[in-house]
């Protein structure tokens, strides 16, 4: 990635004095500048995207895998309800383990969200309420946390 | 390796069950760059760089809590000490100071704000001397602001003019704040050998060498660690039992480290420190006090209890230490009365006594923490209290702190009432010997040999 040189900010500033006319205030201009560099670094490289932005909404974790981990009373369909959600939001599910002691169930299924246009909240909604519809208990996360405890 | 279902389900019971979460992220802001002419435009300086500064600390730790399923219990602020920043201003300014740090916690949703604090280990400035002074009211007139003082280290040894004041400020502070338990004293600690990277409160304040913002993270696990040792069979020797508890404190301390990381990403800040303090709460299950048990004690105050909480502490340091490179801030286990559901059991039946709780500060992080005692007690006997903790922190080179509240009307039996993190203690006894000629020598307690290591 090229960095711009003082010359090029010292040019973006002035510009941006220009354009505010009698609005300039220090602090307007600070916005404008730090504003534009962050668009202009951004489209350069956008594995940095993530760091500059100040939305966080866009601020994603590295790799968009979650865990959905689920326990309950078994009955027909568990299976096949959740992994229709999943399916009816573009997740590609990469693993899953599904354990039945006596009536108890428990599955876990490693999810890989990034094909999703959904954003995280809204995923956790609509998988956390189908869940509850089959009287589930469902628990969301994202792997890093899991991956952060039990391996070095 | 691919992670395995048993692996998901223990980090769900950690969560679930047994009450793991970060005990508190809190954001550390240098106000140096705040300093003025003029308390007027002090305040606004302060007002708002904290506004500005902190203005998505809440949201980004609620973020990080939903991505990844672990409650952050406290999102918290600390600053520069303020004596060092309204150096030159007086009293009545330094509570006008303290009111403002009050608004900005209160329009910024944060329970506590640390940092209404001095440094006076080697003697005062007249910033230090007024904030000292303010420190009653202005723990009256606010709800959110914490303060400390650190009175002695091992490098200066003992500021024993400032160890007689901060008694007679615990004594006024509960006196203001009667109305409510005194509740003024559970957020004022008195400190030795104070770090500067605490982030738990009411000890945390922002250090002079920090960067000018910083995420710094508190653990906090009993409830963890508990099972762990509940689950150990009786014939368990003390390495095994050891084991056992360092594998656990490894897991919640990576797990606070990334929790930590992620916060300050998100706000593009620097990370900090983890604090692997064990740090415990009024829940049921919650409890260090009942990790000393578990491990074959009847209660807390058993003889055999300092060497339980000794072995604690140093299997959870080995944990922790190797699960982050930065660990910091107090990182020893808590036993405050109040916040802690076993201490206060063990309290009510007399189990434990203010002698032996000073007697286990010298093995764990910080030290009589949270202790509800006689109003009639005098100045002159809680500047006694300070002194001796003062002693063990600066001859074993070792933070060791007082938050002590000598409730006011009450006597040994009476309670006070705090509810949520701060809890219920009752008042115990202390003991009330006449200290007067010691306490009012002042000067300042020399150095120890330990303190010349160069």
């Amino acid at each position: 990635m090229t960095h711009l040189s003082e010359d090029d900010i010292r040019q973006l500033t002035k510009e941006a004095i220009n354009q505010l006319g009698a609005k300039a205030t220090p602090a307007a201009v600070e916005k404008i500048v730090t504003d534009a560099l962050q668009r202009v670094q951004q489209s350069r490289d956008p594995r940095t995207s993530e760091t500059y932005s100040a939305n966080l909404s866009a601020v994603k974790p590295a790799q968009n895998r979650i865990i959905v981990t689920a326990f309950g009373k078994n009955q027909i369909g568990i299976l096949a309800g959740l992994t229709a959600v999943l399916a009816q939001h573009q997740c590609d599910i990469i693993d899953l383990t599904q354990k039945i002691l006596q009536e108890f169930f428990t599955i876990m299924i490693l999810v890989d969200i990034s094909p999703s246009t959904e954003s995280f909240e809204n995923l956790k909604t609509a998988i956390t309420s189908k869940g509850e519809s089959l009287g589930l208990k469902v628990i969301i996360q994202h792997e890093d946390i899991f991956r952060t405890m039990h391996r070095i | 390796m691919p992670i395995a279902l048993e692996e998901i389900l223990q980090t769900i019971r950690m969560t679930e069950v047994e009450h793991f979460d970060i005990r508190t992220v809190t954001m550390g802001i240098n106000l140096k760059d705040c300093c003025s002419d003029t308390v007027e435009q002090l305040k606004k300086n302060i007002y708002e760089k904290i506004m500005r500064v902190a203005s998505e600390h809440i949201k980004s730790a609620r973020k990080i809590e939903s991505d990844y399923g672990i409650s952050i219990a406290n999102k918290r602020i600390s600053v520069t000490p303020i004596a060092l920043i309204a150096d030159g201003f007086f009293k009545e300014d330094f509570v006008e100071i303290a009111q403002v740090l009050d608004r900005t916690a209160a329009e910024l949703g944060i329970d506590f704000l640390g940092g209404f604090s001095a440094l006076v280990q080697k003697g005062f400035s007249a910033g230090d001397l007024h904030l000292i002074q303010a420190i009653p009211d202005a723990l009256a007139c606010t709800r959110h602001v914490c303060s400390s003082v650190n009175v002695a280290t091992t490098k200066a040894g003992i500021n024993m003019n400032a160890v007689r004041m901060m008694g007679e400020i615990v004594k006024r502070t509960a006196e203001l704040t009667a109305a409510q338990d005194a509740i003024g004293c559970a957020k004022m600690v008195v400190f030795a050998n104070v770090p500067e990277d605490n982030p738990f409160m009411a000890g945390a304040f922002h250090g002079i060498s920090e960067p000018d913002v910083v995420i710094n993270v508190g653990i906090s696990g009993p409830g963890v660690i508990l099972r762990a040792v509940k689950e150990a069979p009786a014939n368990l020797d003390f390495s095994a039992l050891s084991d056992r508890i360092r594998a656990m404190a490894f897991k919640i301390t990576r797990a606070g480290e990334f929790i930590g990381r992620q916060v300050a990403r998100m706000q593009n800040i620097p990370f900090g420190i983890v604090d692997i303090s064990l740090a415990p709460t009024p829940i049921p299950g919650d409890s260090v006090a009942d990790i000393i048990k578990a491990m074959g004690l009847e209660d807390v105050g058993a003889p055999g209890t300092t060497a339980a909480l000794a072995l604690l502490n140093e299997a959870v340091k080995r944990g922790g230490l190797m699960a982050s490179s930065h660990v910091g801030g107090m990182s020893g286990a808590f036993i405050p009365v109040s916040e802690d559901e076993g201490m206060i059991k063990a309290a009510e039946k007399g189990h434990i006594t203010i002698e032996k709780l000073e007697a286990m500060s010298s093995v764990c992080s910080v030290g009589l923490d949270m202790i509800a005692i006689p109003g009639k007690t005098t100045a002159e006997t809680i500047a006694g209290i300070i002194a001796d903790e003062c002693a063990i922190g600066v001859m074993n080179n070792k933070t060791t702190a007082v938050r002590i509240i000598p409730a006011p009307g009450k006597e040994v039996g009476d309670y006070v009432n705090y509810g949520g993190l701060l809890g219920s203690a009752p008042v115990m006894a202390c003991n009330q010997l006449n200290n007067q000629v010691f306490i009012h020598r002042g000067g300042r307690f020399p150095a120890p040999v330990k303190g010349v290591n160069n």
